[in-house]
């Protein structure tokens, strides 16, 4: 065990962040002193909550000041008006943050970036706009007054009482924040951030982790606002403006987006400056500002962030220094294990019949109708242009046919999204080699085993005993994985600063980290040496002896004379040859696809 | 219906047009910045601002209008520029970037906080010599120079429409739109089109600033809503297509006026914003946008 393991580092922040909060109230002087704690962590909800949003999914919401307010408005209401109790009116903010949530989510099924941000800064706009006129109910611009103490069912609370409510919320807040950046569903988040193709392909909904993502920044705001309402004991509109959202957001960037500890110490920052802007009298805006200008010039990762890049770069620098490959494939018992096809089933794996595709007038698979036998390999061959891309789309799901259906182990899969796909059994790589590169080669690899845990939310959030088993189970599964394609060394790297050949292999590994039936290799030797491409036949075949089936899109003919069972050519979206390598060798009609017309033999593909 | 309810229809219909042009003429703003490097400044209201005032402080100073607008506009057209090259291209990688979105709106604050500090909180208006007099027209009654203002925003779309496609540095700059790479190969300085076509923003929004001064009060934060609902319009209208904000622009202001009309201004913007999310969530490209296919 690592001395500074994250697991210890964490604990130790925790312990420290506890001894903190129980010292605070002894240490400071007054009770104005500790109400600015108390809002400080009122804050920090709201920044912890918006860091899952920017830092996992990245998505940017300007509009987190409406669901802080939607929360103390809650409060307001409830416990001015109906006299409702604190854990009813907590219960109320969050029910109706989580279908904020789920409702602000739902354009970005359609639009992302700046246009996202646009419609959180209209929804802000309209939560402000509806609290200045729906009067009767919120006061108007008088707001809501007389809000009475928090009240757990002992009596009112005093400000000490009321500290160690909202210290209490804020420190499970954050452990759970923890817990959630650091498990399975804090990496597929992640993930769907880098590559949103990628992690689909390995049985992630994208959609729902960004559902999942805006609905636990609302909860966290939404829970924020009731306890605001709380401390404040008066709300009104101007405390939820435009300038508010941003100023959360900052928080979140200020701190570092995507670590544990940024969003407080974001929080903390900039709850304490505006006292010390105070000194800058009219030009506090002014200086507000600059401040936000000169955090995303000069400090973009934030603090944490910064502190963290530092750290990897020293740590690396103390890791051995000799990093190397090894050949691959490394075939080993466990290995074996964990890849080979258990089913007994002889029927052909896939099945296309008559599979039609067309963008607009463009027919880009015409009729194709092919049968991929269990634990072969079947390549797909043709011209630039032929629709082989197009067709291993269609198979994995990212495309639908316009008609005709694909079958896999007879179940007709032609209506299923590519997620969906690939967690009954089939994955794939792609032409362009799609990693999630601000991930380590590790995290990778673990990032395809989401759908194989059985750990529950709550099990992993509290962190229950299951959950290390498993997590420990899958750890070592990841490194027998990354032996096998030869990258144990690397285990720790960052995916993007991998070599190009290396990055293949960890593209290849992670696809095997689901366990595929089937497994879609899209140009997999383009760009490798001819070792390389060696190395990679005998990947196939090992893969092929393990009774894992693969279909292969290839230019390079060597490699797919060498280890396809079966080839089928394209040409014009459509199939004009199917047979063995040599059968199609042969076909004039694939020579001429290839050649513009009938050759003599000594010109045939074989010689190129 | 009567003559009282119709006068007060056409009203609506006068004054929502007058301040829909307002919205195009920002949006065509978005539309140039977007249309060079699929960024834009965020704080283009802030532009509408930066022309406003500092045509209002050099009349107030003495300085005639002949002179002071295009001191105005000149300042605008530097400001503009100058978020290009320092705010937005060091931050603008790739489409998911919003670096630039933060850094424009950073500058936004600290301009609209510096205006505060030395033109003062208080909002002042522009005298125009066409605000005397109203015009009736149907019973409604709209000042000559609320008139100029939908003319002025045709007459910009018909000239933008002229210089991208006659002259050759428009020609340029549509061709660094849909691919810089290229565009840079063929020889066209990508750079300096980008810096060109947030002056011309900078210059349109300073423009756009004037002309609505005397009918709206100047104020250091007048821009901020002008500004976020034109980038709602240019959107909605989907960005590449200059017709169709204009369009989307009068609709927007005539909708609003009528929201008004029967509520108030808070609803106004409760069902306005409302709308706006809600069309951009049918047609997420825009309305006038041409459908792409999408592609792995």
């Amino acid at each position: 065990m690592k001395f500074f393991s994250h697991q210890r580092l964490f604990l130790i922040t925790a312990s420290v962040i506890a001894l903190c909060l129980i010292i605070a109230p002894l240490v400071v002087q007054n009770n104005f002193q500790l109400r600015v704690v108390m809002l400080f962590m009122i804050y920090a909800l709201v920044a912890m909550g918006l860091n899952i949003l920017v830092g996992l999914v990245s998505l940017v919401s300007l509009g987190q000041a409406g669901i802080y307010a939607l929360g103390a408005y809650t409060v307001g209401v409830l416990t001015v008006k109906y006299s409702w109790p604190l854990f009813a009116t907590m219960g109320t903010a969050i029910v109706l943050s989580v279908i904020v949530g789920v409702v602000l989510a739902y354009p970005t099924v359609r639009v992302r970036g700046v246009y996202l941000a646009v419609v959180t800064i209209a929804f802000g706009l309209i939560v402000q706009n509806v609290v200045i006129d729906w009067r009767t109910v919120t006061g108007g611009t008088l707001g809501i007054s007389n809000i009475p103490r928090a009240d757990l069912g002992f009596g009112p609370l005093d400000t000490t009482g009321l500290y160690a409510l909202i210290a209490g919320i804020m420190f499970v807040a954050f452990l759970l924040h923890h817990n959630l950046i650091y498990s399975r569903y804090g990496r597929a988040m992640h993930a769907v951030a880098q590559s949103e193709t990628a992690a689909s392909s390995l049985g992630i909904n994208p959609a729902n982790q960004r559902v999942f993502a805006f609905v636990i920044s609302a909860v966290y705001a939404g829970i924020a606002g009731a306890l605001y309402a709380y401390l404040n004991r008066y709300v009104n509109p101007d405390t939820f403006s435009f300038s508010d959202s941003i100023r959360f957001l900052l928080m979140v960037i200020l701190g570092g987006s995507g670590t544990t500890l940024g969003p407080l110490i974001g929080a903390g920052i900039l709850t304490w400056i505006p006292n010390l802007l105070q000194a800058f009298g009219k030009w506090q805006l002014f200086v507000y500002g600059a401040l936000l200008a000169a955090v995303i010039f000069l400090l973009p990762k934030g603090i944490i962030g910064t502190l963290n890049s530092w750290l990897r770069a020293l740590m690396s620098r103390s890791r051995n220094q000799q990093q190397s490959a090894e050949p691959w494939p490394k075939a080993s018992d466990q290995i074996a294990g964990f890849l080979r096809s258990q089913d007994q089933n002889r029927e052909p794996i896939m099945v296309t019949s008559e599979l039609t595709i067309k963008f607009g007038g463009l027919t880009a698979l015409s009729n194709v109708s092919l049968q991929v036998e269990r634990a072969s390999v079947h390549a797909i061959i043709g011209p630039n242009g032929a629709g082989k891309t197009t067709m291993l789309n269609a198979l994995s799901g990212f495309y639908k046919p316009t008609s005709g259906v694909v079958y896999l182990n007879q179940q007709d899969i032609s209506s299923l999204t590519s997620d969906q796909v690939a967690r009954i059994g089939l994955t794939r790589t792609f032409q362009n080699t799609e990693l999630f590169s601000e991930m380590s080669v590790k995290e990778n690899i673990v990032v395809a085993f989401n759908s194989r845990y059985k750990t529950g939310i709550l099990g992993t959030l509290l962190r229950l005993p299951g959950y290390f088993r498993e997590e420990n189970k899958i750890d070592i599964q990841t490194v027998q994985l990354l032996d096998y394609v030869g990258l144990k060394d690397f285990a720790d790297e960052l995916a993007k600063n991998l070599a190009f050949g290396h990055q293949r292999r960890l593209e290849i590994a992670r696809a095997l980290g689901l366990s595929p039936q089937i497994l879609l290799l899209d140009e997999p030797a383009a760009g490798l040496t001819h070792a390389e491409i060696d190395e990679l036949i005998a990947l196939i075949r090992d893969l092929k002896s393990l009774g894992v089936t693969i279909i292969l899109v290839e230019h390079h003919v060597d490699m797919i004379m060498a280890v396809s069972d079966h080839v089928t050519v394209l040409d014009y979206g459509e199939v004009i040859a199917s047979g063995t390598p040599a059968q199609v060798r042969d076909d004039p009609r694939v020579i001429e696809a290839y050649f513009g017309a009938v050759v003599p033999t000594e010109f045939s593909m074989e010689s190129k | 219906m009567n003559w009282g309810v119709m006068s007060a229809y056409v009203q609506y219909l006068l004054s929502g047009i007058v301040i829909g042009s307002i919205y195009a003429m920002v949006a065509l703003g978005f539309y140039v910045m977007w249309s060079a490097v699929r960024a834009v400044n965020f704080a283009h209201g802030d532009t509408l601002m930066l022309g406003a005032v500092i045509a209002v402080a050099l009349s107030w100073a003495g300085i005639p209008l002949v002179f002071g607008i295009p001191l105005a506009i000149g300042c605008a057209v530097i400001f503009g520029m100058f978020i290009e090259r320092f705010a937005v291209r060091p931050l603008n990688h790739g489409s998911s970037s919003i670096g630039w979105m933060l850094s424009t709106i950073a500058i936004g604050l600290m301009l609209e906080s510096f205006v505060t500090v030395t033109f003062g909180s208080d909002p002042r208006s522009l005298p125009s010599p066409l605000m005397d007099t109203p015009i009736n027209i149907l019973g409604a009654g709209i000042f000559l120079h609320e008139l100029l203002i939908p003319i002025a925003a045709i007459g910009l779309l018909i000239a933008l429409d002229g210089f991208y496609k006659r002259t050759m540095i428009g020609r340029a700059m549509r061709a660094v739109a849909q691919n810089p790479i290229a565009a840079g190969l063929m020889g066209i300085d990508v750079q300096r089109m980008a810096l060109i076509s947030f002056g011309v923003a900078g210059a349109l929004g300073a423009f756009t600033g004037i002309l609505a001064a005397p009918i709206i009060q100047v104020s250091a934060s007048m821009g901020v809503l002008l500004g976020l609902k034109g980038f709602l319009v240019a959107i909605i209208a989907g960005m590449s297509n200059a017709r169709g904000i204009v369009i989307t622009g009068f609709a927007y202001g005539i909708f609003e006026r009528f929201v008004e009309g029967f509520g108030n201004t808070s609803m106004r913007e409760v069902l306005g914003f409302g709308v706006m999310i809600l069309l951009l969530l049918i047609f997420p490209k825009g309305i006038f946008a041409p459908q792409e296919i999408k592609k792995v």
